[in-house]
């Protein structure tokens, strides 16, 4: 039992160098806290706090790691630092790939744990510092210059400071100023300010699509009297058939003007045709001059170049006008409504009146219907762009006229409706005859009988109908042979009992007749009651 | 008094984004139409020799645009955005040696100049009105993609030799920009 305990004291003490240094380095340094990294343009630092019981002579190191390699690297201006930040600005890192940091404290030999910093990407944590501005004034103006943030020759915006917009603030220097706020280009004029007045700015750049920089420090900055000759105003372009025509205003005469013109990103060129210019216009009396009017953005492309359509129109039969609006012709310049959706704006009116009627159609075929015969009407059309946000339209087409027709279809259906007219009306008169015989014919029945019956009826001695008897066809009929005895058969219109008299005498003979027919006369015989009757 | 302005709230996000979606169509025009513009320009610079060959170099475009990977329409625009931006950057650097004709150079820049401008409009429009999410990794290989083309460019000290090779593959650029452009139209 004793050798167990002394084994196991043995253990417990061999173990023990192993486990207190540790235990104390655990005890005494803790790794640093709140580790952040801060990039502003090319600064890179990385900042933390020291743990609570850091005591005496702690110093800090820092360590990275780029993707590739799995070793890590002491980070310089980081190693041995006493106090809570540092700057490792001189690595030359690919600020577009992933790195990764860690930092610990140190005393002596004695290390915390590292503290490990989420691996990050430089340029996506990089804020953009204050771009600088230097200022001139004029009367009515300030003139500022910006040039991009970072320095001339860092990395971080190396491929980006052709990218950034800028956006200023200005206000007079008293107090309840207005701030106004405007978004400028790197060399921009200020205008609509007031002469002999102190005016403060600040000005910070943008990278889209998310990073907003910091802004810069505010510039103050007088401007100066009022000068004698104010500039040209209104300065317009009219762009007529490939022809520009600049423009603009002056209150005064006997003054001699001068313009120039820039491309939009400020580099000198002789003459090339697409891209925006910048034009001004100065005026100058001989002694004096005026200040530059204000910079006038022309795009050629937004300008002109929507030709007009070509528009036609022909009459139908139906007094109407078709329209056909067709593409203009091909020119030598580039035609920009191949590239935008056009809609036409028709402008049609009669001849005479002058009442306009006015229709936006995206349709190239249509038609005006309804309108006045042997009329002239004419219309034209102008091409515009079918979004807004361009706002571009060409002039208007030449206008055409077209007379409408006489309108003989309709005068024709005319005709052709009253002779259908006219004749449906025996039709019609037929139809309701007999509607109405049927209707008398069920509803108000006459008391008559039907004329056969009524035949019958009307013979007044003979009311056959009555005694019931058939009819009986006799002829008369002389008998030959028995010359003793005449008889004369005749229609027997007498009760049965004479009937059978005659009988019983003429029984035996058989008399001829005067009629033509072939068959003998038997129907005078004895038999005659039983004959047919006619 | 809620209810009815989220409904205000939403109908307008409808209307706007109807509203932008009818002006990608335009959009989708204007800039093939500046592509091949650029795309002429660039032809027009004379360029490969023989004696150029062996300073070829494979600058590795990222995978994200060769692949016909499909892309939001507003993520489209950043990346069409940022393709014209990293271009007219590089043109604007030293040409001396190239004796290329200024006036094309300077022709294609206000092209370039024009174009980004109007998409910086139209993104910065899109930035107010939405909150769509994209994914920084495509944009951050497409701006080490153009470091190595600067870095290329300034080891070579901006030879002629140089500038063809950086000509070539400009070319090739706006091939899978003009695939790009087409995102916009669907």
């Amino acid at each position: 039992m004793f050798s167990l305990l002394g084994a196991t004291t043995l253990v417990l003490v061999a173990g023990a160098p192993w486990t207190l240094p540790a235990a104390v380095g655990g005890i005494n340094l803790k790794s640093p806290q709140n580790v952040e990294v801060h990039i502003i343009d090319d600064t890179f630092t990385l900042s933390w706090n020291r743990s609570d019981l850091a005591v005496g002579n702690v110093t800090f190191s820092a360590d990275y790691q780029v993707p590739r390699n799995d070793t890590w690297l002491k980070l310089p201006g980081c190693q041995s630092i006493t106090s809570t930040k540092c700057n490792f600005s001189s690595l030359k890192l690919n600020i577009y790939e992933e790195v990764k940091l860690r930092i610990r404290a140190e005393k002596g030999n004695d290390t915390s744990p590292w503290h490990n910093v989420d691996a990050f990407t430089p340029f996506e944590k990089a804020q953009i510092g204050p771009p600088k501005v230097h200022l001139e004034a004029e009367d009515k103006a300030i003139k500022i210059n910006i040039s991009p943030p970072g320095a001339k020759d860092g990395i971080m915006w190396a491929l980006d400071s052709s990218s950034f917009t800028y956006s200023l603030a200005i206000w007079k220097n008293s107090s309840s100023a207005e701030v106004r706020t405007k978004t400028v280009y790197p060399r921009d004029k200020i205008y609509q300010l007031s002469p002999e007045t102190t005016y403060c700015l600040k000005v910070r750049a943008r990278l889209l699509p998310r990073k907003i920089g910091a802004y810069s420090p505010v510039h103050c900055i007088k401007t100066t009297v009022e000068n004698k000759l104010p500039p040209p105003e209104n300065i317009r372009i009219d762009a007529k058939n490939d022809i520009y025509v600049l423009k603009w205003d002056y209150a005064y005469e006997n003054v001699t003007f001068q313009a120039q013109w820039l491309h939009a990103y400020f580099r000198k060129i002789p003459g090339s045709e697409s891209g925006i210019y910048l034009i001004r216009v100065q005026a100058s009396d001989g002694n004096t001059t005026s200040v530059w009017s204000k910079d006038k953005r022309f795009d050629p492309q937004l300008q002109s170049v929507l030709a007009p359509p070509v528009i036609n129109m022909k009459s139908t039969n139906d007094v109407s006008l078709r329209v056909y609006i067709s593409a203009p012709e091909e020119s030598e310049n580039k035609s920009v409504n191949q590239h935008y959706s056009v809609i036409y704006e028709i402008v049609f009116w009669e001849n005479i009146s002058n009442a306009e009627r006015k229709t936006l159609e995206k349709r190239t075929d249509l038609t005006f219907p309804n309108l006045k015969p042997l009329t002239v009407y004419c219309a034209k059309a102008r091409a515009l762009t079918a979004d807004e946000r361009w706002n571009k339209s060409s002039i208007f087409s030449d206008p055409v006229c077209e007379k409408t027709k006489a309108g003989n279809t309709s005068k024709t259906w005319l005709i052709a409706g009253i002779c259908v007219a006219l004749l449906s009306i025996p039709v019609v008169s037929y139809v309701l005859k007999l509607l109405l015989r049927c209707i008398r014919y069920v509803f108000f029945p006459s008391s008559k009988p039907p004329s056969t019956i009524h035949e019958y009826l009307s013979e007044p001695p003979l009311r056959n109908l009555l005694l019931f008897t058939s009819e009986e066809q006799t002829e008369r009929c002389f008998i030959i042979e028995n010359t003793n005895i005449l008889t004369a058969v005749e229609e027997p219109d007498q009760a049965g009992e004479d009937h059978k008299k005659y009988n019983s005498q003429t029984s035996q003979d058989s008399g001829n007749y005067s009629n033509e027919d072939e068959s003998n006369g038997s129907k005078c015989g004895e038999d005659f009651p039983q004959e047919e009757a006619e | 008094m809620m209810g009815r302005c989220t409904l205000h709230i939403a109908l307008l996000v409808c209307f706007s984004t109807s509203a932008l979606a009818v002006s990608y169509k335009l959009l989708g025009f204007q800039l093939r139409s500046s592509s091949l513009e650029c795309q002429e320009l660039l032809l027009k610079l004379n360029g490969t020799s023989k004696y150029c060959l062996k300073d070829r170099m494979n600058f590795e475009i990222p995978e994200e645009i060769t692949k016909s990977q499909p892309f939001q329409k507003e993520e489209a625009i950043l990346v069409i955005l940022e393709i014209f931006q990293k271009i007219f950057d590089i043109f604007s650097r030293n040409i001396s040696s190239t004796g290329w004709n200024e006036t094309t150079v300077e022709n294609l820049l206000a092209t370039l100049h024009w174009q980004k401008e109007h998409l910086e409009t139209i993104l910065e429009e899109i930035m107010e009105e939405e909150n769509f999410t994209w994914d920084n990794a495509t944009l951050l290989h497409l701006k080490k993609y153009y470091l190595r083309i600067v870095r290329y460019l300034k080891a070579k000290e901006y030879s002629t030799c140089a500038w063809t090779v950086v000509q070539a593959e400009v070319l090739r650029d706006f091939f899978f920009l003009d695939r790009l452009i087409n995102f916009l139209q669907n």
